[in-house]
């Protein structure tokens, strides 16, 4: 089972990854002579308190997306009350060194300002931890993602 | 029971995108309930079809509307929210 291990900065465990228009998204880009977007590489913070991936606005620009639904969220400014967000249909790639990746082609992430307030470009949420195996070590300050 | 089940009891910021959708989902009877787990599409006051994974659904989604806009949903009977420990601004669009 590929896996990488890293250590835990200051913000906890972050790691590089790459997003992509969904792969059903791409075929239709195609199918409709656009161009297809590059990849683009963020940094996710690995976050066993998010239900679902979010990632910033700024990161999905470049990937000229529609939203394709809408979820309802609750945070700790939301005030006990739900806000709906728009959620977008993305591919995610988290490369291993030695080439492998886990690659999720159809992932639904959800649209909020991340990058401002926070320094963060996205988080890895449950759904996706769901398809890991996760291990935080505190002591050691390292953490290890296998997939 | 007639008519729609589905209430909009969430917090709707401004004017957002897939509103005529989203008001196509919420009129929806409740014999779609018996879906309840698998995935809606919807393309404006249209209802696509109904698939068991949010794959297939967005697979179907651009094969039928390419580029359009459309609505991929999870068919519950109570609204499912996601929950963030870190907080998230409202969001932006």
């Amino acid at each position: 089972m590929p896996h990488i291990t890293q250590s835990i900065t200051q913000a906890g465990p972050q790691l590089d990854l790459f997003v992509s228009p969904s792969e059903p998204r791409i075929k239709a880009l195609l199918a409709a002579g656009k161009q297809l977007p590059a990849l683009v590489k963020i940094r996710g913070l690995v976050d066993t308190g998010a239900s679902g991936a979010c990632i910033d606005l700024g990161c999905l620009v470049a990937l000229d997306l529609s939203p394709t639904g809408r979820v309802a969220i609750l945070t700790p400014s939301t005030g006990g009350q739900a806000h709906n967000c728009n959620q977008y249909d993305i591919q995610l790639l988290i490369p291993h060194p030695n080439g492998n990746y886990l690659r999720i082609p159809s992932l639904p992430i959800i649209e909020s300002n991340l990058k401002a307030p926070q320094g963060i470009d996205a988080l890895i949420g449950r759904d996706v931890l769901s398809r890991c195996l996760f291990v935080y070590d505190g002591g050691a300050n390292i953490f290890s993602l296998a997939f | 029971m007639e008519g729609p089940i589905f209430g909009d009891s969430l917090t709707c910021g401004p004017s957002m995108a897939l509103e005529k959708e989203l008001k196509t989902y919420q009129e929806q009877p409740p014999k779609l309930l018996q879906n309840e787990g698998r995935y809606i599409l919807i393309h404006e006051d249209t209802v696509a079809g109904v698939y068991d994974t949010y794959p297939d659904a967005l697979k179907a989604g651009y094969e039928k509307y390419g580029l359009k806009s459309f609505l991929v949903k999870e068919i519950e009977a109570i609204e499912q929210i996601q929950y963030f420990t870190r907080d998230l601004a409202p969001c932006p669009t």
